[in-house]
């Protein structure tokens, strides 16, 4: 049982986000195709694979998220690499230490979640990769007294039901914003990178 | 439909690149370019006087790049036809003209730019460089209460870099520079007119959407609609129907003074643009409002669409000094 969260285990995590995109990369730009402009395989892995490469140089939990989340940012111009890079420089701020216990976890994903909502304002009925991050994140919110593992494993579930849910919707954001009900029918492929990514998470935790 | 598109250009694919190199092989004694997409003067600035930056899609020329130079913009990153740079480019500009004095960045409020822009400005902030960002919104078409993040910014910018820009060379701090452009920006107001379509020189499409008989006053930088569709109307009735709405968001009134621009948007003559001069400076006087020299020029483009911008400047003592004050960039000098 993991009781608190390392550089290491992040590290891990970001690795196994990395691998669950790239198996899943062509599905994913197609998901983008039919509302957008599928190229969102291509930009999820990109933006994951400057990430991995800079975790790996690092060695303080708190630059290395800030590094992380510049590396993304420097990726490309696209919104992907851009809300990613403002979810991990959020959640830099949020940490002190190196040694996260399940309430500092929560602490720092909440913070990364406050400064993505400061570059966009989409949010959880928007079809956007928020449905699925938004709930994870509260997930892990609300299970601050658990184990790391069962806050993972309760945000991956929060994520993937947040990504079915998109199913349904129209969309208020991107490209897709302009095909209203043409998109229904379709989940969203940012949602879906997210909810891949929180199951890699929790996978590599177990 | 099919669009044949008459434009002299070679691959769609290097239409920034080229003419990025045209433009600074034309003016060595000028400017730059470095980077790719960043222009800068050809003859840098003391370390110790806030640069002023600002940012944009190509396709407009001359701006943005055309007023990089002494005494206006110290440079300038451009994006690819039509399109904000990314976040990326903007940083490095940032990180190129980092200084103890500060940089001012100056951005159209246009959602690919403000993005990039707001971007740029929270890695500059981690990166420990001392930037404040001033955000142009003064196209008043949506209505003059509009809230401001529904306002684009049009080509009042161009003399908002005049003012800044010499603001900065005279050796103002970072706080004084920006607040001496805020207030201008807070005092200009624009309204844009199109009279005939124009063509995206990357996709050969046609932007914006009118009748052989048909104007449109309020279509922002790119055709986008803004209801005010009309049978064709005179110069003199055009510059009327603008000017006053101007005047109301302005506030300017008797006694005031104020700067009257035409920016020539590509397809109209300057025939056009000085007779619409000519009839709003006749209201204006008319008004007790007393005019500085004015511009009727092009200074930012929509390729070749038909039709003009009217800003409308009001004027504090300092702006009048700003405005005046000496000026080398390609496409703005002032003696």
């Amino acid at each position: 049982m993991t009781t608190s969260l390392t550089l290491d285990h992040l590290k891990a995590m970001f690795a196994a986000g990395l691998t669950a995109v790239t198996e899943a990369k062509e599905e994913l730009s197609s998901l983008d195709a039919a509302t957008g402009d599928g190229d969102h395989g291509t930009a999820i892995c990109q933006a994951m694979t400057a990430i991995c490469n800079t975790a790996d140089k690092g060695t303080d939990l708190k630059q290395s998220l800030n590094d992380m989340g510049f590396a993304a940012m420097m990726e490309s111009c696209g919104s992907t690499s851009t809300l990613i890079g403002a979810l991990l420089l959020g959640m830099s701020d949020g940490v002190d230490g190196n040694e996260l216990s399940p309430a500092a976890v929560a602490t720092m994903f909440n913070s990364g979640l406050a400064n993505l909502r400061q570059q966009t304002k989409a949010d959880i009925g928007d079809k956007t990769m928020m449905d699925a991050l938004i709930p994870a994140i509260t997930a892990i919110d609300t299970h601050q007294g658990s184990d790391l593992s069962t806050m993972f494993n309760t945000a991956a579930k929060a994520a993937a039901d947040g990504r079915d849910a998109t199913k349904d919707m129209v969309a208020k954001f991107g490209r897709a914003r302009n095909l209203g009900d043409r998109v229904i029918g379709h989940t969203d492929a940012g949602a879906t990178s997210i909810a891949l990514i929180f199951q890699a998470f929790a996978n590599s935790l177990d | 439909m099919h669009f044949i598109m008459k434009k002299l250009i070679n691959d769609p694919a290097n239409l920034t690149a080229e003419l990025l190199e045209g433009y600074t092989l034309a003016y060595p004694n000028k400017v730059k370019l470095v980077n790719e997409k960043i222009v800068v003067r050809a003859n840098e600035k003391a370390e110790d006087k806030v640069a002023v930056i600002s940012m944009g899609g190509s396709g407009h020329e001359p701006a943005v790049s055309g007023f990089v130079g002494d005494g206006m913009l110290d440079a300038s990153v451009v994006g690819d036809i039509f399109a904000a740079p990314g976040a990326p480019k903007v940083f490095e500009a940032l990180q190129m003209f980092k200084r103890d004095a500060g940089i001012l960045l100056v951005v159209l409020n246009h959602a690919g730019d403000v993005m990039s822009a707001n971007m740029a400005m929270q890695l500059a902030e981690r990166a420990g460089i001392k930037v404040k960002m001033l955000l142009t919104h003064e196209d008043i078409s949506a209505g003059i209460d509009t809230p401001v993040e529904d306002k684009r910014g049009l080509a009042g910018c161009v003399p908002l870099y005049k003012v800044a820009g010499a603001a900065a060379d005279e050796g103002k701090s970072l706080d004084e520079v920006y607040e001496i452009a805020e207030r201008f920006n807070q005092q200009m107001a624009t309204l844009a007119v199109a009279v005939t379509n124009c063509t995206h020189p990357q996709t050969g499409q046609a932007i914006s959407n009118l009748a052989d008989d048909e104007m449109e006053i309020g279509m922002g930088q790119h055709g986008e609609a803004g209801g005010g569709i009309s049978k064709i109307l005179t110069a003199d009735e055009t510059a009327e129907r603008m000017v006053l709405p101007l005047i109301e968001a302005t506030g300017a009134s008797s006694g005031d003074t104020v700067q009257l621009l035409i920016n020539g948007v590509g397809g109209s003559t300057l025939m056009e643009m000085n007779i619409v001069y000519r009839k709003a400076h006749q209201i204006l006087t008319e008004k007790g409002i007393t005019l500085v020299p004015g511009i009727v020029d092009e200074l930012l483009t929509v390729q070749e669409m038909g039709g003009f911008q009217m800003i409308l400047c009001k004027l504090d003592p300092d702006h009048v000094t700003y405005l005046e004050a000496p000026a080398n960039a390609p496409y703005w000098t002032t003696q």
